[in-house]
């Protein structure tokens, strides 16, 4: 028998060792920027002392022309001015040599990106003292952001000016988040129902009263259609994802919405909503009817769960024929959705108040689901809520064209139309975060089918 | 001559650029303080309780170098009015991160509170108002943008909607019996300081209007004073005596510089 605490340490061990080799990984690309920074910072020392006695500088005389140099420096420059990092380079005087485009925007920015630019300055003159340096800013926003800046001796025991390099690290942030909640969320949804059977099924053993028999049992019904629900969402969600069966065609905005009002019936009536639809017989969009109709019975659902009773879920559809679009709005007059917490509702399993939704019985797999209906059509779905007065979800597909072929309708929605709520900014932070999802969600598809 | 010139020139942008980092240092607590209340998060709230005295610090800094610039460099016009400003946004400044302090102690007092979702959605939109609202006021003080400045005031009235709807949502939670009196009046006070805070940013506004057109604001309150005061008096002109930048003398409450229409 392996002694316990032995086992406790050789696990620690290697978490240990696999810690390391993921920090030296992430540390090898910033190392490689400095190394380069330090060359070029070199390079421009030299032209400027070509007669200082320096040490440093010493290839310089074996250095072919001035020209060639020169022009590798500016080279140089360019391709530090094109890095997404922000780099600021002090002489020995602490007077600025060079500042690239990203550390001069942070500079010239207005918002807490100056803080930023702040930080840079004041860690630029206690790297030139000699000292390695590095300092998170972490923005609140929103959007939160964060940034790492590193300033480091141009020379060894400092004295020759120094180089702080700005890393914007919000994109990485955010998708550990992610990740971390999604592991966690998805061990509870499953774990507890599976727990709670588990219980009930030994109570259920030594218990002799039929009446509790039946009490228990009832409750292990209970558990058992959650963690059925659960899976079936799951699965759902990957049939939508992989889009094998997806069938594309014209169809009826009406149509979709009148089956889901079907399916949504019983259990809004139960809560006591009514659900009014406002959709002209007419709107068509390009796409999988099934997908749809579970796109827009996941937005009901979710209307439904979270709204007061007697309250009213409004579906309106409005055909935008400029921007090739029909907009699917469902408004309720719920709950509502705190603002930090609006981009990340599209996670699987992403909870805002989890003791509620435990009431409500929710997979937390609808949004997602609602998420790749929108993707796979070329479309997108957007929130807009206030914490108690309501939200408004609205699904962004293509509009049909009698004349279009249904691919090439798609393609063209993808990469001509605007996106609506975007404020100008099209590279902006959640197109790429959109981009790294999508891989995540690969990698947990990956996971299913294993367990399948 | 020219190089002192130069290096005054120079003051005077590190002076600005130093602002709009206090100005961003505060709108960055206003989002802070908003997720400390909502989040019961009394770490969040301690560290920036600690964190106003840099801010404090800074202020205190950057008001030296104001009066240095005034007593060393004695700037005239424009430039004059730029400093004196700048001294002024700089006290605002300090104030609304000061309030947002206070959001943060009063939400310590009021940790086992239950907010509900409508006050929470409301103190979410009154701290997007006034950060905003600082933001904004920054925005026309860097551009030296009048209509901006004068436009900030009618900006506030949003802010100042939220709160009436605020301390009603107030009553309603507290008369259904959800929200006892000491946390009730708690959350009215932290209103209270979200409203303060636009006030402070429409205040900045004035002053940036005084900034570009040399011309007072209130004056127009100084005025009806005066004319009330000395009305009878034959040669009563009270805001002849004001005159400034170029405003009608005999308007008792002449319309802002940029046309917003008084």
């Amino acid at each position: 028998m392996v002694d316990p605490a032995w086992l406790v340490a050789a696990v620690c061990l290697v978490g240990l060792v696999v810690a390391l080799v993921l920090l030296g990984r992430s540390r090898r690309a910033s190392e490689e920027l400095h190394a380069r920074l330090d060359r070029l910072a070199r390079e421009q020392r030299m032209e400027e002392r070509a007669s200082d006695p320096d040490p440093d500088a010493a290839p310089a005389a074996t250095a072919p022309t001035d020209d060639a140099s020169g022009a590798l420096v500016d080279r140089l420059q360019q391709a530090v001015d094109r890095l997404e990092h922000g780099v600021v380079i002090w002489d020995a005087d602490g007077a600025e040599l060079y500042r690239n485009q990203a550390a001069a925007s942070l500079a010239e920015a207005r918002d807490g990106h100056v803080l930023v630019a702040a930080a840079v300055e004041e860690l630029l003159a206690e790297a030139a003292t000699g000292r390695h340096v590095r300092r998170v800013v972490e923005l609140f926003g929103p959007p939160a952001e964060s940034f790492v800046v590193a300033a480091s001796p141009t020379a060894p025991g400092g004295g020759g000016g120094a180089i702080a390099v700005v890393e914007d690290r919000s994109l990485q942030r955010r998708t550990e988040t992610v990740r971390r909640d999604f592991v966690a969320n998805i061990s509870h949804e499953l774990k507890t129902p599976i727990g709670a059977l588990g219980l009930l099924a030994e109570t259920l053993r030594d218990e002799p009263d039929q009446e509790i028999v039946e009490r228990l049992a009832g409750r292990m019904i209970v558990e058992a259609d959650r963690l059925s629900r659960t899976v079936d969402d799951l699965l759902e969600l990957s049939r939508i994802e992989f889009g094998d069966d997806a069938e594309f065609g014209t169809v009826a905005v009406l149509a979709v919405v009148a089956e889901a009002e079907g399916r949504i019936a019983s259990a809004a009536e139960q809560a006591g909503i009514s659900v009014r639809s406002e959709v002209a017989a007419d709107v068509a969009v390009d796409g999988d009817q099934r997908q749809l109709v579970s796109a827009v019975f996941n937005l009901l659902d979710n209307a439904v769960k979270y709204s007061a009773a007697d309250s009213e879920v409004l579906v309106e559809a409005v055909d935008d024929p400029g921007d090739g679009v029909v907009r699917l709005y469902v408004t309720d007059r719920g709950v509502g959705v705190p603002r930090r917490d609006l981009d990340r509702i599209f996670e699987r399993f992403y909870r805002v108040d989890r003791a509620r939704s435990r009431e409500t019985g929710g997979t937390g797999l609808g949004l997602a689901i609602v998420r790749h209906v929108a993707s796979n059509h070329g479309g997108d779905v957007q929130v807009d809520s206030t914490e108690g007065v309501g939200s408004t979800f609205t699904l962004v597909l293509p509009r049909a064209e009698a004349s279009g072929s249904g691919p090439g309708q798609r393609a063209r929605f993808a990469t001509g139309a605007p996106d609506p709520v975007d404020d100008g900014s099209t590279d902006g932070p959640d197109l790429r975060f959109q981009v790294d999802q999508d891989e995540f969600d690969e990698r947990m598809l990956d996971g299913v089918e294993v367990d399948r | 001559m020219e190089s002192l010139r130069n290096e005054f020139q120079e003051e005077l942008e590190n002076l600005r650029s130093d602002l709009i980092r206090l100005g961003a240092m505060v709108s960055e607590t206003i989002g802070r303080g908003t997720a400390a209340l909502l989040d019961r998060d009394l770490h969040a709230a301690q560290v920036l309780i600690d964190g106003d005295d840099v801010i404090d610090d800074f202020c205190l800094g950057l008001e030296e170098r104001c009066c240095q610039l005034l007593a060393l460099q004695a700037p005239i016009a424009g430039d004059l009015r730029f400093v004196l400003t700048t001294l002024r946004l700089i006290s605002e400044l300090e104030r609304s991160a000061d309030l947002m302090v206070n959001v943060c102690k009063a939400s310590r007092r009021i940790y086992d509170v239950e907010f509900g979702p409508q006050l929470r959605g409301l103190i979410e939109q009154m701290g997007v108002e006034a950060g905003f609202l600082i933001r904004a006021a920054i925005d026309s003080y860097v551009d030296a943008d009048t209509s901006l400045a004068a436009a900030l005031d009618d900006i506030d009235d949003r802010l100042d909607e939220l709160q009436v709807n605020y301390v009603q949502a107030i009553f309603t939670r507290h008369s259904d019996e959800h929200l006892g009196l000491q946390g009730a009046v708690q959350l009215a006070m932290i209103g209270r300081y979200y409203e303060r805070i636009g006030d402070h940013a429409v205040n900045i506004g004035e002053r940036v209007m005084y900034m570009v057109t040399g011309w007072l604001p209130e004056h127009s309150g100084s005025a009806r004073h005066r004319l009330r005061g000395l009305g009878a008096e034959d040669d009563a002109r009270p805001s002849l005596r004001l005159e400034q930048g170029g405003v009608d003398p005999g308007a008792v409450s002449p319309p802002a510089p940029d046309g917003d229409g008084g």
